[in-house]
């Protein structure tokens, strides 16, 4: 390969893991907005998103890599599989903002932040005992499709990927700005107080918050199924952090900022792997990190508390 | 002050340690002797680590039935080192387990662990309470080397010994495998940050330097990230001929999965954390077919001379045992054989004692004689090679029938 088709590669490569961070890396920003609460049960309610896909994809009779759907078959069983997971995740968020974090609001200090690292923890390990922790194949019923440019390749899949994770941020960003609920949601998250007084439902806005954030990550566990073929209790940790970091080097908070964050985030691994070495992709993230909340706190795209504190 | 919480979770520590077979608080009858048993039972290694215990209860309780050592009874005491937080077994976990052992004065001998890494927490703690352990699959080469004695043998006798051969073997052998029968010219090699692994890889990659196989680049891979899709296109960008991989499955399943999707037709291979079910199920086919992996053992489970055994074992477990569930009967066999000559030789069962026993023993086993050098090594060093071969009529989850042997690697 020559070194301008490896660069393409790489960038094909990063893009693609980059929308996967961003569509997680939503759920962070979404509920921080509003509640200034880091939700850390985030990462597992991903992990629980491709446990969902990959029932649902078994439901039509899809197991392993050997069988493949083609034509409207190939599109319904995907879109269902993509709508009961949201659905599925959206409502788990809702559950455990209700269960586990509204007899918490108002707490002073970090009570709720290390409560959602307590449900992460419990999702994960119920998981991994009600279906053990081996490595689950998670079935891939696309046809494999490559384009090629020069010698690097693109998979339908990946652009596929692409295309769903730029509709689902858009349509959230939409929704964000356009929509009543969306307006009660910026405007909760710019002062509680005054919406409450306003007339807004700060609850429903909340749950909104987590049922959007959590139907994402359900997107995203669903991608990550079919895009790596695999599943099991562990993925959500290390994915969810670097979409964690992905939120807050856009600027925690801000809906572009964690879409940017996460391709950018994407592009890093998928750099270091091919020009430094894989095991320093860590290392460069997390650099990356320090060095941008040095310069800019509020990350790349945020602002430092509009008109809160 | 009991509240109401820290009452329930005082009950869900008992009756999980009771199901997990801790000690319990009945005291047993006079006379018996503990052999503990320490794998990772739960978690991401669970289904080999499971064949092991088996193997090793199996060899507990024949003897016991046959009245082996006359006036004693045997009793396997296993603990899990894995824990949930880790999802696979925990060093932490496995040092804990350790100081269990050595403070039950019942517990003579040890049969594990299955990782080195937890081998690693354990050694220390084992030597200096004088307690022996056999292990059936750590092959890490660091725990018995002399020039680590002051870590991994502060006690300074040996009490780790093991039933298969080390990395020292596994690695070069399959480098071996790879220049001689494979005929590759050149090499890329990863590895999964572990103590296994990382050594693993070394030695393999030493080898290859010195069968003039060209090691086109090295990299370590975070165990816990997803995507190793920008190293496999670097390997793909190097005109890469084969790969190796040192590790165990928890990444190696997805470097099957990205490997196969990017560079699908270089030859590929790796030790015997790759010798698992979770390679054939997690990876699938066709992703999985065509990996070459090494076990530092020989090949016993479709050597007629074990049939009966084999068959003992099926019935009592319903399951097919694995080339180290043998060895993880062998080191119980080793243990008996300890004990049986301290006893006829008129002395106390005393860790000390035992520990003596086995590392001058000469024991008759299913993989064959099994004697230990200075250090606590198996003196055979045997590495068997097996190519992963979809066998339809399986299920995926059968190594023995999804793993077809080819041979013994060459030795150097």
């Amino acid at each position: 390969m020559s070194p301008f088709d490896l660069l393409l590669q790489q960038i094909i490569n990063g893009l693609s893991l980059g929308s996967m961070y961003a569509l997680l890396a939503l759920g962070f920003t979404i509920v921080y907005g509003i509640m200034e609460l880091i939700n850390f049960s985030h990462f597992n309610v991903f992990m629980i998103g491709s446990f969902v896909a990959m029932g649902v994809l078994s439901l039509f009779g899809l197991q392993g890599q050997s069988i493949l759907m083609h034509g409207a078959p190939l599109v319904v069983a995907l879109i269902v599989a993509l709508v009961v997971t949201m659905v599925a995740c959206g409502l788990l968020g809702v559950l455990i903002e209700r269960v586990a974090l509204r007899p918490l609001r108002g707490v002073q200090g970090p009570m709720a932040m290390i409560t959602t690292i307590g449900v992460s923890y419990v999702l994960s390990n119920a998981t991994m005992l009600a279906l053990g922790a081996n490595t689950k194949n998670f079935p891939n019923p696309i046809p494999p499709m490559t384009f090629h440019i020069g010698t690097a390749q693109i998979t339908a899949f990946q652009i596929v990927i692409w295309v769903l994770s730029a509709l689902l941020m858009g349509g959230l960003y939409m929704f964000v700005q356009r929509s009543k609920l969306g307006k009660a949601m910026r405007a909760t998250a710019q002062d509680p107080d005054a919406a409450l007084m306003m007339g807004v439902e700060v609850n429903r806005v909340i749950m909104t918050a987590f049922f959007l954030g959590s139907a994402l990550a359900g997107a995203a566990g669903f991608i990550f199924g079919l895009y790596y073929n695999f599943t099991n209790f562990g993925i959500g940790f290390t994915a969810g952090l670097r979409a964690f970091t992905a939120a807050v080097l856009g600027g925690i908070g801000n809906i572009p900022g964690a879409m940017l964050g996460g391709i950018l985030i994407g592009l890093i691994e998928a750099m270091a792997g091919q020009y430094v070495g894989a095991k320093w992709a860590d290392v460069i993230i997390f650099s990356l990190l320090v060095l941008v909340l040095i310069a800019r706190p509020a990350g790349l795209l945020g602002r430092l508390a509009p008109t809160k504190s | 002050m009991i509240t109401r919480r820290s009452a329930a979770t005082l009950l869900a520590g008992t009756a999980l340690g009771a199901a997990f077979g801790l000690p319990g608080i009945a005291e047993a009858a006079d006379k018996e002797i503990i052999i503990g048993i320490n794998l990772p039972i739960t978690g991401a290694d669970a289904a080999g680590a499971k064949r092991m215990m088996n193997g090793a209860l199996l060899g507990i309780q024949q003897a016991n039935d046959a009245n082996e050592i006359p006036g004693y009874k045997l009793k396997g005491l296993v603990l899990n080192d894995a824990t949930a937080t880790a999802g696979q077994y925990d060093p932490a976990q496995a040092a804990t387990n350790a100081r269990k052992f050595v403070s039950n004065p019942k517990v003579l001998a040890a049969i594990g662990p299955e990782m080195s890494g937890a081998a690693k927490a354990m050694a220390p703690i084992l030597s200096e309470g004088d307690l022996t352990i056999i292990t059936p699959s750590a092959t890490n080469p660091d725990l018995t080397n002399p020039q680590f004695a002051a870590q991994y043998m502060p006690g300074g006798k040996p009490v780790f010994f093991r039933t298969v051969t080390t990395d020292a073997f596994q690695g070069p052998n399959m480098a071996n495998f790879y220049a001689e029968t494979l005929g590759v010219k050149d090499v890329y090699i990863l590895d999964d940050s572990g103590a296994y692994g990382v050594g693993l890889a070394d030695s393999f990659e030493a080898q290859c330097k010195a069968k003039g196989v060209k090691v086109l680049g090295r990299d370590r891979l975070d165990p816990t990230a997803s995507d190793y899709t920008a190293v496999m296109t670097k390997i793909k960008s190097l005109s890469a001929s084969s790969l190796y991989y040192g590790g165990v499955a928890g990444a190696g399943v997805k470097v099957v999965k990205e490997s196969y999707a990017v560079v699908p037709n270089i030859k590929k291979g790796a030790g015997d954390g790759m010798y698992s079910p979770d390679v054939t199920t997690g990876a699938g086919f066709p992703a999985a077919e065509g990996w070459y992996v090494t076990n530092a053992s020989p090949h016993m489970t479709e050597d007629p001379k074990v049939a009966a055994w084999i068959s003992a074992y099926q019935s009592a477990f319903n399951q097919s045992p694995d080339d180290y569930a043998i060895t993880s009967y062998d080191g119980v066999l080793v243990i008996l054989a300890a004990l049986k000559k301290v006893i006829a030789e008129g002395k106390a069962p005393t860790r000390d004692n035992v520990r003596a026993a086995v590392a001058s023993s000469t024991v008759d086993t299913l993989q064959g004689t099994v004697s230990f050098d200075a250090n606590g090594d198996i003196k055979q060093r045997v590495v068997s090679v097996f190519q992963i071969v979809h066998n339809p009529a399986y299920p995926l989850d059968d190594t023995i029938h999804q793993f077809k042997y080819i041979g013994v690697a060459p030795q150097s």
